[in-house]
């Protein structure tokens, strides 16, 4: 039996890892293949294997699915149900800076590296009128980093991936205040398969399928995203890099 | 060709009564209460439209802004949001950048069904599907009061040319 390969874009919350590896393992059972699981550490190691031409399937985050669909010959299938990609603007809960006003030129914003998080944050803030050249930017190795930088006084903001910002610590969230959070809503991550990939109809089955039992619920709990996936069409894809391009500049 | 928008009902705050004649040759009465409506803050408000600018889709943002009713929404024209201090013109631009298949970007202070306004940094982008264009996205996002404010002078400006 071939075995095909899967990406997962590296921008999830470590505590998802296992989930990865449940969902994997239940769609190899249910599709009747082989499926080796990639998940790089960055997304530097990501194009790598991308451009390596071996990876099948991808998790991808939405602007690199704008790429890989309109130049690398990959198409959408499946989208997790009512989980958007969306960010947040956080500072020190004991500092001054209480609303988006109060970033003013030359502060410096702690994050992880992740470019959609970045520009989302940066379109947020064209309301108080901060471009990216007007902050410092301090990129850390994680997202709890980022958190440090915030609380211990050393960045007066940091941009967060939502998801992995609601999974901190309850003591990490009280030291936190949020400025904004967005709400973007039509953007989500999305399943991708190449265009030539042999078992397409019984893998998108098995993952469209996903939430009918109790296996399969648990791998989606894991992964966040309980009400499974939806199926998604070319038009739907379409529809939604036509969005991202809007908030490119 | 009468208009396919009816008129604006007469609000109950005070307001100034406005007939706006469209590109199409149709007219319709608008009021302007002078209310600004806050931009939700972390949203944003999209609506697609075909190409003769019908609206083809309109996301919840937009819908509660607006104030319409979104069966009142799908099916008509566009510019049921234009908002009387708008400049003819940068409609033009609008439409002819998008046509030449650019994104174009500005920004636009749209009327609500009551006679209240808001305003947006909007950007259109032409919806190429197998290379033809299909139709027009229209993504908005909150713009800074240093900006809007920079847009009004301009605008009143431009009216002002307009009208000669």
């Amino acid at each position: 039996m071939t075995t095909h390969n899967m990406l997962i874009a590296p921008d999830f919350s470590p505590e998802r890892f296992a989930g990865w590896h449940m969902f994997n393992t239940l769609i190899q059972k249910r599709a009747n293949l082989n499926m080796h699981l990639n998940i790089p550490a960055s997304h530097a190691e990501q194009e790598t294997l991308i451009e390596a031409g071996v990876i099948q399937i991808i998790y991808a985050n939405p602007f690199d699915a704008a790429a890989l669909i309109r130049e690398q010959g990959y198409r959408a299938v499946a989208r997790p149900i009512g989980k958007s990609d969306e960010m947040v603007i956080a500072a020190a809960a004991n500092s001054d800076i209480n609303h988006l006003e109060d970033i003013h030129k030359g502060a410096t914003v702690a994050m992880a590296d992740n470019r959609d998080v970045k520009l989302i944050g940066l379109r947020l803030l064209e309301a108080v009128d901060i471009e990216e050249s007007d902050l410092n930017w301090d990129i850390t190795e994680t997202y709890q980093a980022a958190a440090r930088k915030v609380i211990k006084g050393d960045a007066q903001a940091a941009f967060f991936l939502a998801e992995i910002f609601h999974s901190f610590s309850r003591l990490t969230k009280a030291q936190l205040s949020v400025l904004i959070e967005s709400d973007l809503a039509d953007i989500s991550h999305v399943l991708l398969i190449k265009d030539d990939f042999p078992d397409a109809q019984i893998f998108i089955e098995a993952i469209l399928d996903l939430h009918s039992d109790d296996d399969g619920k648990e791998a989606l709990t894991e992964l966040g995203m309980p009400e499974g996936f939806e199926a998604m069409s070319e038009e739907d894809a379409e529809f939604m890099i036509d969005l991202m391009q809007t908030l490119l500049d | 060709m009468g208009s396919p928008i009816p008129d604006a009902h007469k609000p109950d705050l005070p307001a100034e009564q406005i007939t706006l004649t469209y590109h199409d040759g149709t007219s319709r009465t608008v009021y302007d209460t002078g209310v600004e409506r806050p931009y939700p803050d972390g949203k944003l408000i999209v609506s697609r439209t075909d190409l003769d600018g019908i609206i083809t889709h309109v996301n919840d943002a937009f819908v509660e802004i607006s104030g319409y009713h979104v069966d009142e929404l799908i099916g008509q024209q566009h510019y049921i949001l234009r908002h009387p201090d708008m400049p003819k013109a940068a409609y033009q631009d609008l439409w002819d950048t998008a046509k030449a298949g650019k994104k174009w970007h500005g920004y636009v202070k749209n009327l609500c069904k009551d006679g209240s306004h808001y305003w947006v940094y909007a950007t259109v982008v032409p919806n190429v599907r197998r290379g033809e264009t299909v139709g027009y996205t229209s993504v908005r996002r909150k713009p800074s009061r240093s900006k809007i404010e920079a847009a009004m002078a301009q605008y009143a400006q431009m009216k002002q040319d307009e009208e000669g």
